[in-house]
């Protein structure tokens, strides 16, 4: 609405902000505040971003009334009006000038009373910083305003993560930390913060906010999956599904995206119905041809996501599964085996299997599928051994086709 | 000390000027008129006084050795000195082996003119002082020596030194360089470092040009006195810290300034409020009488001040960051301005560079007190013994950068120091001493009222903020009239200021000095709650411009800030030189200064071409000029300035944008500067280079060019064009030549491409044929390098051949990096074309044979690799043909054919050529290498060798490779490489050595059933290992024998032998097993930290099966030592005293179990993180602060600290 405004209404109204921020300082209102300096998540056109605009003197304005906090304000002002009208680059500098001034002026307030505009600085710009680099990703500019929010949130993260009642916002930020770090690609920077959480002896992991705590298990547990301790992954994501909130379905769906990979790579396997509830539906075909043994389905399942699985990270978990699809099928040919000839039910040709691969059109020829025998025998997938002169499979009397009980591949 | 009584009293000024000074070094005539200044401490009991001896005319043969006088010269000055003097003399006399005249500042100075030689003579001594104060710090213990013997070498980069040295006395500046690195260790804590290093750099910076200096500057006018004094100012500075506990002492400092301008005035006389006095007298007990100056000195004073402004860039700066410490501070610049204002104006007449001075004023005085208190307080000398070690540590790395920065500054420094020449005519200044409220004169309520102010503050930005404000408060009131008045006791305490933007800001500015702007930038980044002045704005902009050229000059770290402040000083003989020459305002003088000046430049050695000196002096007079009008702006203001602050920042508005002029000349000077000493400057920050400016195009035409690691600039005459070197690599392709020389010139063309910036397809082809080469002779860490080079130059759309590439890639990650994440972000980034090409469809499907454990795949697809997979498969064969055969060796029964293994491990190269010899000698190949993998073979009926799989199952073993090397690092290993880059091949294996494999582990001993463990009792006990190639040596000692059971204390480790050796009298805690595999380069200090190695101690009969036990000669009961023959690759155990062996049942010796990981120990080091010479990286963060920069360095405490990382 770029409705004509007054010099004196725009005047009037930023010296209104300007007082509400200084009024929620002085009377120590965090929730004020944070309201206050929510600047990406304003819409695109508000009174005081009509005001800045018509009243291009405003640093000014807020140097002369506020000398105090001109620090804060005038970049502030300045953020908000660069925001509103598109120049995210420009805006995220500002904002963290304004930032910077405000997290050294929250180093100084003793009680956390301003925590919650600290996480709104937080969250702010971090979001500022993702529109600035996708602005910046545009003009052909190198897009390093999410690295330096990360610098800055590195920072926040000193100042809160200490002995006091501040520690309790700093999950936030941490998992603020993560989000950046995440989308940047530099996951290794995680550990210094994780450990800091971790290893602190002075504040109960479980003090913290919950909505923190299951972010922070997020991230943790899809970390977990980078490493391949599926275990671990499996704890926290499952630690994460159970306290969030059972109303955000998108945060469910996305625990789950990694949980499920992470349940399937230690022979847990998800209901139907489960994969369509949170439209994960990408991991039906994975989960049939765990079930059936089907090779060739979990190849083309893998390949039809592919993308979609890289991206998210999980390709390599499921490219795992391989293994267990084989066990499944020389499960499912020794179980019919057993009933064709009970008496050499323990003993499989190997030509048998390559037949059935065959099958499949999975081409492989008979020293390949011989190898695989010997890989699933060495991965304790098939109790038995291998005769190489018979080529035959001879599988354990008992259980020879052990249970994963949790235990990863 | 004798030598410092010795020197003969020299009246007037006049002949000060005229008098050539020596080189200390040289026993011969020592300056004339050395005066001693010592600053005693506040009380006389046992704090120790600083003699300042300027020596000076020849005629006074006072050979000067700074460490012994100190006491002597004390007593010179008695002797020599007016009563007053006397009486501080005595003071410092009787305070400490190491007294010195008082200088004038606690004590009165009465100076005569007789008494003013008596100065002089002390001078002299009062350089050696500085240096001698540290030798009366040193008195105490021999740990203090390093430092006087930094100080005979001579500083040249210290500042005050320098413009010292062209007095001719260089002793002295050395002694200052140490003294005043000394006093900061003392006074400042944290964020002093800075300064501990600059100056200890300054210590260290080459002694040569020092002497050089010494031995040309003979004529020594009164110049060098000046700057002697100026030295002082400095060294006050640097004092400073301390001053935070003593308010008092920064005040006195002052006076002594007040006193020396007001020629010929007794100080106390002259000025009116002597609010000061107070912190004064509580300062200096002995010195209650009024500070008198001799006539003839106060022009000297004068010119220290001066001189001192024209350093006064360098010293506010270090100001600054110590002000914030310091809390005294801006009542004392207070009054300090008046009084240097006037000299100032005397000056006027005499110099057109004024500007400068009185730009400097403020900050000198400033300077000033923070001098006393560090004189003052004694506790600085126990304290800097402590530093001292530290210093020289760090120094070595500055000392070599800061010759080179003073070039720099020499365009700054140019227009200010022709002041100090035209002051050292004697001038009459009543007004000065009125004027001027000096120290005595702050009331202390006042001085309450500044405390109360600092105590708020919460960290050092804060305090120096906040001495800012106070400073500007106490202006005002001056100027008011109401700084007596006032009751400071009600005063309400201003806001506290939040960070130190403002500040800075304000007082820098209002000095209007260029220099002053330089110190303020970095700063200045902080929030400020507090109201804003209205200067601030315009002034930013002009700081902005400033503070780029400070920017470049000083780099962007502190400690070189500092370092850079010494540089000015540095310059000074230069410029000086350029104005006498250029500029004839001082006939008299000139002559004498010229040469003196230029003989000095010539002789101090530095690299300063024709060149540049043309250009110094061009911007010297250039400045000079475009100095005088503002001048006299500037001064208006000054004087305006106490009446309304307001309307003086106005006025400094304008005068900014004249002095705009200024900056754009000195930003100019600085980048040209900049750009022949880049390079030179390793510590020099990368972003502060200016690259652009430092491409250069090549003229080279030859073809061949090793590879030398750059050390300078890149010269033109040495880099190849862009033609030439296309000529080149196809000349490396042709060659026939090994890898070594291929690489070497691989690498030469690849930094003349670099040099000259030149990124197009010429690059990428060098990058592709050098990577490709490094491929083949299995140079892995070249090939990273290349491969990183070419990912970028890929995705700047430079075309090659990407797709080749990028499988090399894929593959590289896979199978060597084996980090999933990366491997994720490369799979990913792979394009639907990409996907396609045979290449990568390759490394693709050896992902997926790897990722399953398809080694049948594996190998078919190593047959079949398309471009030099193959050579990166290469690399990861052995592992895979090993994992097939412990995959093999549990799942197949009974046994296995060799032929089969050796087709499926793909010994038989049938797919090529496929003829029956080819598959005899793979066979062979296949049987050599099961058998060095501890596969058990055997014939079957058929005569066709068999393995048998569960005898192979327990015994297979990765043999130790035969490249192994103490680093991990194959590629260290000179022999093996060579022989490699030869084309021969050799496969790990093919010589399998009977022995342990050493790595890092776990250390687990059983402890055997000894025979004669009882009689052990306290013997000492030493474990060691045996292992061919054993990278490291552990011994142990123990304190006593353990008991079975019993974790044994383990006192000490060597570490780094390549042979591990039993010793003779140590009882070996064997059986010693050593397993796992090398893995990190941190494994070469493969350390055992006592504290964190858990020694298991275990029964014998639990390990008996895999351990061997210590054993005994049946013959003579001695202990069997382990031997080893290479031949039949066997461990006997051998008796050193007969000839009895017998062969070992088990090989292994030694375990060792490594319980913590290396990269967990952080720790936070202050010191080191400043020290520019370690390696850096900013991939981590600091746990605590979450500053991104880290060194690396080896944590030696104990010896047995893994390699650490210290963030800073």
């Amino acid at each position: 609405m770029a409705a004509y405004l007054s010099m004196g209404e725009a005047h009037r109204r930023i010296g209104d902000y300007l007082s509400r921020v200084t009024n929620a300082i002085s009377y120590s209102d965090g929730a004020a505040l944070a309201s206050l300096l929510s600047v990406s998540s304003a819409p695109a056109s508000t009174p005081l971003s009509d005001a800045l605009a018509a009243f291009p003197d405003f640093p000014r304005l807020a140097g002369d009334r506020f000398p105090h906090l001109a620090d804060f304000l005038v970049p502030l002002l300045r953020a908000i009006h660069s925001h509103s009208i598109q120049r995210f680059a420009d805006a995220y500098s500002s904002f963290e000038k304004a930032s910077n001034a405000f997290l050294q002026e929250f180093r100084n307030w003793e009680t956390p009373w301003a925590m919650e505009a600290m996480h709104t600085v937080a969250l702010e710009i971090r979001l500022i910083a993702e529109k600035a680099d996708r602005e910046l990703a545009t003009n052909g500019k190198n897009p390093d305003k999410l690295q330096a929010a990360g610098s800055f949130l590195m920072k926040v993260f000193g100042t809160l993560a200490v002995k006091g009642p501040k520690r309790i916002g700093a999950l936030y930020v941490s998992c603020q930390l993560f989000k950046i770090y995440f989308r940047l690609g530099t996951v290794n920077l995680c550990r210094s913060v994780i450990r800091s959480i971790e290893t602190a002896r002075n504040f109960d992991f479980e003090d913290f906010p919950v909505k923190d705590k299951v972010t922070y298990m997020y991230y943790t547990g899809r970390l977990e999956v980078f490493n391949e301790n599926f275990l671990v992954a499996d704890q926290k994501l499952t630690y994460a599904l159970m306290h969030c909130n059972p109303q955000s379905q998108s945060n469910l769906r996305r625990i789950l995206k990694f949980l499920i990979p992470v349940k399937l790579s230690i022979g847990v396997l998800p209901k139907r119905t489960l994969l369509e509830r949170y439209n994960l539906l990408e991991y039906a075909d994975v989960v049939t041809a765990l079930k059936r043994g089907d090779l060739r389905l979990l190849r083309q399942a893998l390949d039809k996501h592919e993308d979609q699985f890289l991206k998210s990270g999980v390709y390599l978990v499921l490219e795992k599964l391989e293994l267990k699809v084989y066990q499944r099928l020389v499960k499912k040919i020794h179980i019919i085996q057993r009933q064709k000839e009970p008496a050499k039910a323990h003993q499989i040709k190997l030509d048998v299997v390559v037949r059935a691969l065959k099958w499949l059109e999975i081409d492989m020829d008979v020293d390949e599928v011989e190898c695989i025998m010997a890989c699933l025998i060495y991965k304790n997938l098939i109790k038995g051994y291998f005769a190489h002169k018979s080529k035959v499979l001879v599988l354990s009397k008992q259980d020879p086709f052990p249970k994963l009980n949790g235990k990863p591949v | 000390m004798a030598s410092h009584g010795a020197g003969a009293a020299d009246g007037s000024d006049a002949p000060h000027a005229e008098v050539v000074s020596m080189g200390q070094t040289n026993p011969s005539p020592y300056p004339l008129s050395s005066s001693h200044h010592s600053w005693s401490s506040a009380t006389g009991s046992a704090t120790v006084s600083w003699n300042n001896t300027v020596d000076k005319l020849s005629q006074d043969t006072v050979y000067y050795d700074p460490q012994r006088d100190v006491s002597v010269s004390g007593g010179n000055h008695n002797v020599g000195s007016s009563a007053p003097l006397v009486a501080q003399s005595s003071m410092g006399m009787t305070d400490a082996a190491h007294s010195h005249v008082p200088y004038s500042s606690s004590a009165q100075h009465v100076y005569n003119p007789v008494e003013y030689a008596n100065y002089y003579y002390s001078y002299p001594q009062a350089t050696n002082d500085s240096s001698v104060q540290q030798g009366a710090n040193q008195h105490p213990g021999a740990a203090y020596q390093p430092l006087t013997s930094f100080q005979n070498s001579g500083s040249y980069i210290d500042p005050t030194s320098n413009t010292y040295y062209n007095a001719g006395g260089h002793q002295t500046v050395p002694g200052y360089g140490s003294s005043s690195y000394y006093y900061q260790n003392n006074t400042w804590n944290g964020g002093s470092t800075g300064n501990n290093f600059a100056q200890s750099y300054q210590n260290y910076s080459s002694s040569d040009t020092n002497a050089q200096q010494s031995s040309t500057s003979v004529p020594a006018n009164s110049l060098p006195y000046q700057q002697q004094y100026n030295q002082w100012p400095y060294y006050y500075n640097q004092s400073v810290p301390s001053a935070s506990s003593n308010p008092v002492a920064g005040n006195s400092t002052t006076d002594n300034l007040a006193v020396n301008t007001p020629s010929g005035y007794s100080y106390p006389s002259s000025q009116p409020p002597p609010p000061g006095t107070t912190s004064w007298k509580s300062n200096s007990v002995a010195s209650a009488a009024p500070p008198m100056q001799v006539p003839g000195h106060q022009n000297q004073y004068a010119n220290q001040a001066e001189g001192h402004y024209n350093q006064g860039p360098s010293v506010q700066w270090s100001q600054n960051h110590y002000a914030y410490q310091t809390q005294p501070y801006p009542q004392k610049t207070n009054s300090n301005h008046p009084q240097l204002s006037n000299p100032e104006d005397q000056q006027k007449t005499v110099d057109s560079n004024g500007p400068s001075t009185n730009l400097s004023s403020n900050h000198v005085s400033e300077n000033f007190k923070p001098n006393l208190q560090g004189s003052v307080t004694m506790d600085n000398s126990s304290e800097s013994k402590i530093q001292v070690p530290i210093n020289p540590r760090i120094a070595p790395g500055f000392s070599m950068v800061m010759p080179k920065n003073e070039k720099k500054n020499s365009g700054l420094d140019l227009s200010k120091k022709p002041a100090y020449v035209s002051v050292s005519m004697p001038t009459n200044d009543a007004k000065a001493t009125q004027v001027g409220p000096d120290a005595r004169s702050i009331p202390f309520s006042l001085r309450n009222y500044a405390t109360r102010n600092l105590n708020r503050c919460k960290n050092d930005a804060q305090r120096a903020a906040c001495r800012s404000i106070m400073e500007e408060i106490t202006k005002k009131a001056f100027a008011e009239g109401t700084l007596l008045t006032k009751n400071w006791d009600t005063e309400p305490l201003f806001p506290l200021p939040e960070s130190v933007v403002g500040m800075t800001g304000t007082s820098s500015v209002n000095n209007l000095s260029p220099f002053s702007s330089v110190s303020t930038p970095r700063k200045r980044v902080k929030s400020r709650w507090e109201p804003v002045v209205d200067e601030n704005v315009t002034n930013k902009v002009e700081q902005i411009a400033k503070g780029l050229i400070s920017s470049n000059i000083h780099s962007t770290l502190d400690p070189k800030n500092r370092m850079g402040s010494s540089w000015d000083h540095g310059k000074f003989l230069q410029s000086r030189e350029a104005l006498s020459n250029k500029v004839n305002q001082r006939p008299a003088k000139k002559q004498k200064m010229g040469s003196n000046l230029s003989q000095i430049q010539n002789g101090s050695a530095s690299s300063d071409s024709e060149k540049e000196h043309d250009l110094t002096t061009y911007y010297a007079s250039a400045t000079a000029l475009a100095n005088s009008p503002e001048e006299k702006k500037r001064r208006e203001h000054r004087s305006k300035r106490f009446e309304k602050s307001k309307d003086s920042s106005l006025k400094s508005k304008n005068t900014s944008a004249n002095s705009d002029a200024l900056a754009s000349l000195r930003l100019r000077r600085a980048i040209s500067s900049l750009r022949t000493r880049t390079y030179e400057e390793g510590t020099l920050a990368v972003e502060d280079m200016n690259w652009d400016a430092l491409t250069i195009k090549g003229t080279c035409q030859e073809i061949e060019k090793g590879y030398l690691r750059l050390t300078g600039a890149p010269e033109p005459a040495k880099v190849r064009p862009e033609d030439v070197l296309e000529k080149a690599l196809a000349m490396v392709e042709t060659s026939q030549k090994n890898y070594l020389y291929k690489c070497d010139q691989l690498k030469s063309i690849r930094q003349d491409l670099t040099v000259q910036r030149i990124q197009n397809e010429l690059t990428v082809k060098v990058y592709e044929t050098h990577a490709r080469l490094a491929m083949q002779a299995g140079d892995l860490p070249e090939f990273n390098q290349c491969q990183s080079q070419l990912k970028r130059l890929y995705a700047q759309g430079i075309k090659g051949c990407y797709f080749e590439f990028s499988a090399y890639n894929l593959l590289c990650v896979m199978l060597h990096s084996n980090n999933k994440r990366d491997l994720l972000s490369s799979m990913a980034s792979l394009s639907k074309e990409a996907k396609q090409d045979a290449a990568v469809k390759h490394a693709l499907a050896v992902h997926a044979s790897v990722l399953s454990g398809n080694y049948v795949l594996f190998f078919k697809l190593y047959k079949k690799a398309p471009n030099l997979n193959s050579c990166l498969m290469d690399l990861y064969v052995e592992r895979m043909r090993f994992e097939a055969m412990k995959c093999m060796s549990r799942s197949y029964r009974p046994t296995v054919p060799v032929g089969y293994v050796a087709q499926i491990l793909g010994f038989l190269r049938t797919d090529t050529e496929g003829c029956a010899t080819n598959e005899d000698d793979g066979l062979e190949e296949c049987e050599k290498w099961l058998k060095a993998h501890g596969a058990v073979l055997s014939e079957d009926n058929s005569g066709e060798l068999q393995i048998d799989m569960k005898a192979s199952s327990s015994t297979l073993y990765m043999p130790e490779p035969e490249d192994a090397v103490a680093h991990g690092d194959a590629s260290l290993a000179v022999d093996d490489f060579l022989a490699r880059t030869d084309g021969h091949v050799k496969r790990p294996g093919e010589q399998r050595k009977q022995t342990s494999t050493l790595a890092v582990g776990t250390v687990s001993c059983t402890l055997p059933a000894w025979p004669n463990v009882a009689a052990a009792g306290t013997r000492a006990g030493g474990g060691t290992t045996t292992s061919a190639n054993a990278p490291t040596q552990t011994s142990y000692c123990l304190s006593r024998h353990p008991r079975p059971g019993e974790t044994p204390r383990l006192h000490a480790a060597a570490v780094g032998d390549s042979r591990l050796r039993l010793r003779r009298h140590c009882l070996v805690l064997a059986p010693i097993q050593v397993t796992s595999n090398l893995k990190s380069a941190i494994s070469c200090c493969w350390v055992i930290d006592t504290l964190n190695v858990e020694h298991k101690w275990l029964e014998e009969d639990t390990t008996a099966a895999t351990m061997s036990t210590m054993k005994f000669c049946c013959e003579c009961n001695n202990i069997l030592y382990p031997k080893e023959d290479r031949d039949r690759r066997t461990l006997f155990f051998a008796c050193r005293n007969c000839e009895h062996q017998e062969v070992s049942d088990n090989n292994c010796v030694y375990r060792n179990e490594v319980h913590h990981t290396a990269g967990e120990r952080t720790r936070v080091l202050q010191d080191v993180a400043s020290d520019p010479t370690l390696p850096r990286t900013k991939t981590v963060r600091c746990t605590v602060c979450g500053h991104g920069e880290a060194v690396f360095f080896q944590y030696l405490s104990y010896m047995l600290r893994p390699a650490s990382i210290s963030l800073t």
